[in-house]
């Protein structure tokens, strides 16, 4: 999946989980930039993207989502 | 040797003289040796302790880098985690367990001959317990590498500021500091001084005050009116409050002075609209604990349950917080109290959150008001659990609360001197919440204006603050 494509879904998710259409995804988004991304709605969007993508993450995958950037990254690698 | 004790006022100025002369290369020794006179000075075998977590801890924490092997590093890391569990365990449920067996065997009249032994609670364990148990986890998660050299990962342990109640530290923020070029200079000594005033402020005039008042109600539940007991519950989180954040302002302010910076533990709690951002700002270093070492492990788990999943892995998270505050039926009441308000809000939060924005209610005033007050009341009923030592007080407090009308006991003199520091710390949090930057007294630009209100402060302190007086809350924790 081209880094574009994986980016316009992922958006959706976002848009979807966080019930707010003007989300726009960049590397350095964290969860303070986001209403409602709290510890609680973290995990739902977690189950979701191992949904749509159909990737199962690991507790240390987790850790690692430090922004959109990171968990970009650990996406593409567990798809590719 | 605690911060409100005559010993620490003279402890702390030789640490800091001993610290300075000191080649930069070897601070970070001095520190633990004074850490562990520290510590030795409260029960010299509590040494024993430390000693132990930290060779537990350095040991499997190398083990976990030194090996490829994913399992391996996995069986490490739950080595670790139990041993270090263990005093912990032993020193706080022993006799909460020796009395339950003692009581259900006399329930069915075997009289058993058990030792009824009685263990003092090392002070501080749970808190460089958790420390030790997150520095082993963040190895294991890759999050830092494993300390090489044995005496810095002693001192993260034992830095005498923290050991006794907090703010629980995380490795990756301490632990480079601790191997850094210690310095000390002006700047920190006077951020660390404000910070220090401020604490004493909030624990000597505020906590220790009002303390005299709600002791006194929560002595002879039986004799007190329902009025109250209610006025009493009501400000009970302000004594908490004052309590463990003047002792965590105390702990920041004299590590700032020796040049490291400790993260906050308390961030205007009373400001709060909801309990999910209650816990937020309220004990932040084990709430954040929490979150990353019990709760977001659980939920992950549970996560193909949705938000079911996350209403278990709230409610197990918050019944763990509160058997850890104590083996009693009342923590575990408290425990699920908290976790039912975070659960409901969990649930409710996206219709609440719609709501706020299509009717702009995040900006009007008697919106935000109604939600601070029934916050901070919802947190004064779960608090009831907390304060009164039995399950049958704690059920005579809302019986009371309910039924009993009567005059309010007024012990003027307390309450008089009581809110004059209740105001000045509610006030100061309040301008900090809506005017940050404004009104600044400590921070005043004009030099005669902190001086004055250094003076007044301390003043004050000397005026009305409790001298003589006792412990702080958190350390039967």
């Amino acid at each position: 999946m081209e880094r574009q494509d994986l980016i316009n879904k992922l958006t959706t998710i976002f848009q979807t989980t966080f019930e707010d259409n003007s989300i726009v995804l960049t590397d350095e988004l964290t969860a303070n930039d986001v209403d409602n991304w709290d510890s609680l709605t973290h995990m739902i969007l977690i189950s979701t993207i191992e949904k749509e993508f159909d990737i199962k993450f690991k507790l240390k995958d987790l850790n690692k989502m430090k922004n959109v950037g990171a968990l970009i990254a650990i996406i593409s690698s567990k798809i590719n | 040797m605690v911060f409100t004790s005559l010993n620490f006022l003279l402890f702390f100025p030789a640490v800091i003289v001993l610290f300075y002369i000191t080649p930069i290369k070897y601070r970070w020794l001095t520190l633990l040796i004074a850490s562990y006179f520290f510590y030795l000075n409260i029960e010299p075998v509590f040494g024993l302790l430390t000693a132990l977590i930290t060779l537990s801890t350095y040991y499997f924490t190398r083990q976990i880098d030194n090996t490829k092997s994913e399992d391996k590093k996995r069986k490490f890391m739950y080595i670790n985690v139990i041993i270090v569990l263990l005093p912990l365990f032993f020193f706080k449920y022993f006799t909460a367990i020796n009395d339950g067996v003692f009581n259900f065997l006399e329930a069915y009249d075997i009289r058993w001959v058990l030792p009824k032994i009685t263990f003092l609670l090392p002070v501080g364990i749970s808190f460089y317990t958790f420390m030790a148990i997150g520095y082993t986890i963040d190895v294991y998660n890759e999050e830092i590498e494993a300390e090489k050299n044995i005496g810095i990962v002693a001192l993260f342990i034992s830095f005498f500021p923290l050991i006794l109640s907090g703010p629980i530290e995380r490795a990756n923020n301490m632990i480079p500091q601790f191997k850094s070029e210690l310095r000390l200079n002006p700047k920190n000594f006077a951020i660390g001084l404000k910070l220090m005033l401020w604490g004493y402020f909030m624990k000597l005039v505020v906590a220790d005050r009002i303390a005299i008042y709600i002791d006194t109600v929560y002595a002879n539940l039986a004799q007190h009116n329902g009025d109250t007991i209610i006025f009493t519950s009501l400000i009970y989180p302000i004594q908490v409050y004052a309590d463990l954040g003047g002792y965590s302002l105390i702990a920041i302010g004299v590590s700032k002075i020796l040049g490291l910076d400790v993260m906050p533990n308390f961030n205007r709690p009373f400001f709060a609209t909801s309990m999910a951002e209650f816990w937020r700002r309220w004990h932040m270093s084990l709430i954040t604990w929490l979150t990353d070492y019990v709760y977001t492990p659980l939920s992950f788990s549970f996560r193909k349950y949705k938000v079911q999943g996350i209403v278990i892995a709230l409610m197990i998270t918050f019944i763990i917080s509160g058997i850890w505050h104590g083996a009693t039926i009342n923590f575990v009441i408290w425990g699920v109290l908290q976790g039912i308000f975070l659960s409901i809000e969990a649930i409710l939060n996206k219709r609440r959150t719609k709501i706020e924005s299509t009717y702009k209610l995040k900006s009007n005033f008697a919106y935000v008001t109604f939600f601070i007050i029934l916050t901070y009341v919802l947190f004064s009923i779960s608090q009831v659990f907390g304060r009164a030592v039995t399950f049958e007080d704690s059920v005579l407090v809302f019986e009371k609360a309910i039924f009993e009308r009567g005059p309010l006991f007024l012990d003027k003199t307390t309450l008089a001197y009581s809110l004059i520091g209740v105001i000045m710390l509610l006030l100061s949090d309040f301008r900090d919440e809506y005017f940050s930057g404004k009104l600044l007294l400590f921070d005043n630009k004009y030099f005669p204006i902190r001086l004055l209100s250094y003076l007044f402060v301390s003043l004050l302190i000397l005026w009305i603050g409790i001298l003589n007086g006792g412990q702080f809350i958190y350390f039967k924790f």
